[in-house]
């Protein structure tokens, strides 16, 4: 296999650089001797850590990626976005005293989600390919349980936010209905038991 | 790299089949160890010199490490600002943020300081799941001696009871942070069998049980009364006129200056050492995880225990190069994937313990039945197609992080099986810790994979995510109970003092700085943007 | 000096919705001129006296009227008198709608002949009350008028003249997205082609003009075409309305003939910098903000002079700034505008205006590193092209025309954290 061989030609942060064709972006950075410490991360695509802004050579169109799991490529132009980015809403689930006014605070929680314009953004940024616009929609109509399950793959890089110009902060509306929907509503008979077991003390560990 | 079948040879030659001969058992796992485990590469090892591990076996590159020099000098912190706070967390993985957010409800004020971003660790790439017993077959005995003899025997009981105690109530408390579990048709918890267990006990959330996990833990941090300080690593412990934990030197990578952090507690959730590439493996740990804590906890006087004991995880990715390290979970061959040599062959029995596996898996390929890319990789077969073929859809439903992992390397793993090799997975070792988390220093905890002695000298699948949020509880909550009574003190770095007068006595050098704080390939010493945080009476 | 307000803003034309003060001055004369030439001669005149779109492209008039004449169905078509006008410096379409609303309904009469056009839509700022009240004043007018009764018997139809508020969405100035609008819809840029001559409001021909462009219309059909091209300075034709705002004595629009030295608009016209103040540059407003520097100062006020100086003229608005004005906290400012404007279809437009614009403060509040100059260069090498529309694009111009004039003082912004 001699195409570990293969060199191509590519400009990361507006650096040149020369790399291998087997090495990730981040790799290559590391591999032409530039120092990078921010928006590195698990380096196996589920931290969110490493949002990059690629065009490819030829295309006009530039596209949101993980760097860590983007494949170097001849042309390629590369530029890290590195700040996180804080969303304005805040909630506590212990604050939701029972899941029938779930939905009612979400809407207080996130009013935003309600003016979704569908311009796509969110679904075009997701580097996960979540349907994060139909999970937004299913949310605000109290299904979560549903839009919950469209984020179980989210990595919270936040590139759904900054995509958003109603600033909906749709992954966590993702997490609230993934949330809601654990807190709410998984009781698992085996684990009750085996608590209720362990709370008499009839179970003991000898040492 | 030792000889063995080339991949496009190998790969001509399997052929996916249903059911394949168990492996010949024909060396004991003492035996396979000592022969093939990398802690047991000669001249990897060396005694510690200096501090309270003095004389202890330690491996080499962390030994370097802990007899580092400090990173910082009074000088360094002129004009510093100094915060107070009652509990201060350093780390924002799983273990950090369940101390957190325990020393905040028990009523602490609580600063939380994170090396990158919060969540930015291990625990969002734990794929399998964690160990809890809930099932009836199933009892925290049994646990507890899975426990013992996977880390041969060589475990701190009393951790390790307490531990198993713990887990069905650390399975409720993450489902009230508003985690989610895979359960059955009845809203069961679903179970799977960790290698070198009794009983299917691992919990989980599809192949994604440390993704979810930290999502949540974060979320609920971030929605907490917390002060976090994040791109803020922890370069140095303060310590009193008594020797005890006060504080921490923080520095920030957003302003690059320092902040000293004054804490009537502090608890260290600093990870493990992956990412120091001991004996030139790849690691399947986050790019954070250059055994920070050790260093800082070893220099204010903290005994630590098995620093000669890592685990090299079996199932990491070998080939495409650019995914190299990244992890299979072990679900996989706890669901029922075959290892196979380059002759299509199984070589050992896939459910013992990680240890075990991954010193199979070096002995084939040192002797010849490995699968080789170019003169780079060598590796063994993950027999996915086999396992799809004996429960057919199990990948789709059970694996979804797999399969993607799959499409990025370009292979269909229902067609094609996988290259594997071991990877620096888990640090054994590490601080000595009671069950409330407490070190030998007092005011200071530590928790998660900085610890040592939980698993001693092999760690079980789903045992750590059990781990962090176990003891990260524990410690929360005793620290936070135990600050209201503890003055602030006064504050100093004193001990680098006594660090630098050790050194010098012991005649090792002092060219190496500590903490690591970043893998060495991202030159983070040489980056211009953080000059403010290098020192700069060294050369 | 040149001689100032001769066409558009002359006191004649500034009669508001006084239909006989406007008939009395002459007003529709030029529709008269129009409804007796065929539309391939009216499209020559416009042609040949040089009309560019003055809503910041620039581009030859002639041209789109050129490509909707030649369309061949033969339903209904659409004319949208663009109005929307909202950038940041430009303040001259609602002095057109709500000063001479008559004026402007007559440019697009002509237009309306030229290509056949039976629905005319004045598309305006919601936030413009004076305007919208004006053209609504002055279309109920029309519709009784013989000038309206003679537009429709030569087009034999009825023609629709209809006042309508934009959703006030900067981005619906977009002729796309001003098409979206008039479809009802959310004001989302469409992808080109199909152009709008081709599919443009429910899929018909469309020709979306500018409301100053068509505002010189009647004025060439009355005058010919030499007597526009006569007006401009050099070889540029005709007038343009400069907006003069920021640090000088008497800011506001300026009729000026194309092509007058920005020296003169700011110098004369303007009655030159606030006391006490020094010229440092100006931010040329419009779809593409760039900026021209005192070096700049003997430019022609004319699209192709101004191109040549690395810069745009853009809607004519000269935003000028003195010394002691932060470039980076202006230019902080122009990319957010852009930013909190971004529609968010294209990813790469929302999240990279919003990037550009936290690294600006970043940089501007001193917090700024070396990697983040650099990573602003990058953006602004890797972006332009990407979006849709032109919005990217001029967020990219601006930051990029900075840092070719002034890239001084970012180093000098960076410089207090890196000698930390």
């Amino acid at each position: 296999m001699s195409e570990t061989e293969k060199r191509v030609n590519l400009t990361i942060n507006g650096k040149p650089i020369t790399a291998p064709a087997s090495l990730s972006v981040i790799q290559a950075l590391w591999h032409a001797g530039y120092p990078r410490v921010k928006s590195i991360g698990c380096l196996q695509g589920v931290c969110g850590s490493c949002r990059v802004m690629v065009r490819r050579a030829d295309s006009h169109e530039v596209t949101m990626e993980l760097g860590c799991q983007l494949l170097v490529a001849e042309g390629m132009h590369v530029s890290f976005l590195v700040f996180p980015n804080p969303t304005h809403h805040t909630y506590e689930l212990t604050g939701i005293s029972n899941s029938w006014e779930v939905q009612a605070r979400f809407h207080q929680i996130f009013p935003e989600a309600d003016h979704c314009r569908h311009c796509g953004g969110c679904d075009v940024s997701c580097p996960k390919g979540i349907e994060v616009e139909r999970g937004v929609e299913l949310a605000a109509k109290g299904r979560f349980s549903e839009a919950g399950d469209l984020f179980i793959e989210c990595v919270m890089c936040d590139l759904c936010m900054t995509a958003c110009p109603e600033n909906i902060s749709p992954n966590h509306v993702g997490l609230f209905a993934r949330r809601v929907t654990a807190y709410f509503h998984i009781r698992p008979s085996n684990l009750i038991n085996r608590l209720e077991t362990l709370r008499k003390g009839d179970l003991q560990v000898e040492i | 790299m030792t000889q063995g079948i080339s991949y496009s040879d190998a790969l001509a030659a399997y052929a996916p089949c249903e059911l394949r001969e168990p492996a010949v058992d024909d060396i004991t796992t003492e035996a396979l160890l000592r022969a093939f485990h990398p802690d047991h590469i000669a001249g990897s090892m060396t005694q510690l010199r200096i501090g309270a591990n003095a004389g202890d076996t330690c491996h080499t590159e962390l030994a370097q490490l802990l007899q580092s020099d400090g990173r910082i000098d009074e000088a360094d912190l002129a004009g510093a600002e100094t915060l107070e706070t009652d509990v201060l967390v350093i780390g924002g993985g799983g273990a950090g943020c369940a101390a957190a957010l325990t020393a905040v409800k028990c009523g602490a004020r609580v600063m939380l300081a994170t090396k990158l971003r919060v969540g930015d660790s291990n625990t969002v790439m734990a794929e399998g799941g964690i160990q809890a017993s809930v099932e009836k077959g199933d009892t925290p005995q049994m646990h507890f001696e899975d426990t013992i003899r996977g880390g041969h025997h060589h475990v701190d009981r009393p951790l390790a009871a307490q531990m198993v105690m713990d887990g069905p109530d650390v399975v409720r408390w993450l489902i009230q942070q508003g985690m989610q579990f895979d359960v059955d048709k009845y809203g069961d918890l679903l179970t799977r069998r960790a290698g070198g267990t009794s009983a299917a006990r691992v919990v989980y959330f599809r192949d994604y049980t440390g993704l979810e996990m930290m999502r949540v833990l974060r979320e609920a941090v971030r929605n907490s009364n917390i002060d976090v300080l994040d791109y803020s690593p922890t370069v140095e412990l303060l310590s009193n006129e008594h020797g005890h934990c006060a504080g921490a030197v923080i520095s920030s990578l957003k302003s690059c200056s320092y902040t000293l952090v004054k804490a009537k507690a502090v608890v260290l959730a600093t990870g493990g050492i992956g990412r120091m590439h001991l004996n030139g493996f790849p690691t399947s740990n986050h790019f954070g995880a250059t055994g920070d804590g050790l260093v800082l906890a070893y220099r204010l006087g903290a005994r630590l225990c098995d620093l000669d004991s890592f685990q090299y995880h079996p199932s990491g990715l070998a080939y495409p190069q650019h995914l190299a390290g990244t992890l299979i979970t072990e679900g996989v061959r706890s669901a029922g994937a075959y290892l196979l040599n380059a002759h299509g062959e199984r070589f050992v029995d896939e459910l013992m313990p990680r240890d075990h596996v991954a010193a199979a898996i070096i002995r084939e390929c040192r002797e010849g039945r490995g699968i080789c890319v170019n003169d780079d990789s060598v590796g063994v077969w993950l027999d996915t197609p086999g396992l799809e073929m004996r429960d057919p859809g199990i990948l789709q439903a059970r694996f979804p992080k797999l399969l993607q992992l799959g499409r990025k390397a370009q292979v269909d793993l229902a067609q094609k099986p996988m290259l594997i090799y071991p990877t620096l997975h888990y640090q054994n070792g590490g601080v000595v810790i009671d069950v409330h988390g407490r070190s030998t220093v007092p005011g200071l905890y530590c928790i998660g994979e900085v610890t040592g002695g939980i698993h001693g000298k092999n760690r079980l699948m789903g045992n750590s995510l059990l781990e962090i949020i176990s003891f990260g509880r524990r410690a929360g909550r005793h620290a936070a109970e135990h600050a209201h009574d503890r003055p602030h003190t006064k504050i100093s770095i004193e001990h680098l003092s006594d660090l630098r007068r050790a050194l010098t006595l012991a005649g090792l050098p002092m060219n190496q700085e500590g903490p690591l704080l970043f893998p060495k390939y991202a030159k983070f010493d040489s980056d211009s943007d953080y000059d403010g945080l290098h020192r700069s009476r060294k050369e | 000096m040149s001689a100032l307000n001769q066409v558009l803003l002359h006191p004649q034309q500034r009669v508001g919705a006084d239909f006989a003060a406007w008939r009395a001055a002459g007003g529709g004369e030029g529709l008269r001129a129009a409804l007796g030439a065929t539309p391939a001669q009216l499209i020559e005149m416009i042609r040949d006296a040089g009309l560019r779109g003055l809503g910041g492209s620039g581009y030859p008039a002639y041209r789109k009227w050129e490509s909707l004449a030649a369309q061949r169905a033969s339903g209904d078509r659409y004319l949208i008198v663009n109005g929307n006008e909202d950038e940041p410096g430009t303040f001259k379409d609602r002095i057109l709608l709500a000063e001479t609303p008559h004026q402007v309904i007559e440019g697009a009469a002509i237009c309306a002949v030229a290509c056949d056009i039976n629905h005319i839509v004045f598309y305006i700022n919601p936030d413009q009350d004076a305007a919208l009240a004006s053209m609504r004043d002055a279309v109920v007018q029309w519709q009784d008028s013989d000038l309206y009764t003679a537009l429709a018997e030569h087009l034999r139809r009825p023609v629709e003249l209809r006042v309508m508020a934009s959703s006030g969405h900067y981005i619906g100035g977009e002729e796309t997205a001003a098409i979206e609008s008039v479809e009802g819809k959310f004001p989302f840029p469409r992808r080109k082609p199909p152009y709008p001559a081709e599919a443009g409001v429910h899929g018909l021909p469309t020709l979306v003009n500018n409301t100053e462009t068509l505002a010189n219309v009647p004025h060439i059909m009355r005058n010919g075409v030499a007597w526009y091209r006569g007006l401009g300075r050099g070889a540029a034709a005709g007038t343009k309305i400069y907006c003069l705002s920021g640090d000088v004595l008497r800011p506001g629009a300026y009729e000026l003939p194309m092509g007058t030295p920005l020296q003169e608009l700011i110098f004369e016209h303007g009655g030159g910098m606030l006391v006490g103040m020094k010229l440092k540059a100006i931010f040329t407003g419009g779809p593409s903000n760039t900026i021209l520097t005192p070096a700049d100062l003997d430019v022609p006020l004319d699209f192709d002079s101004v191109a040549e100086r690395r810069s745009a003229l853009g809607t004519g608005a000269m935003i000028v700034v003195s010394e002691g004005t932060g470039i980076v906290k202006r230019v902080t400012e122009y990319v957010n505008f852009f930013a909190d404007n971004s529609c968010g279809q294209c990813p790469a437009c929302k999240t990279g205006t919003y990037y550009i614009s936290r690294l600006l403060s970043r940089i501007d509040t001193g917090h700024g590193s070396r990697s983040d100059l650099d990573t602003l260069v990058s953006l602004s090498q890797l972006l332009p092209g990407a979006g849709r529309c032109h919005l990217l694009d001029g967020a990219v111009k601006v930051l990029d025309s900075s840092l070719y004039h002034f890239g001084s003082e970012y180093e000098k912004a960076i410089a207090p954290r890196n000698n930390r």
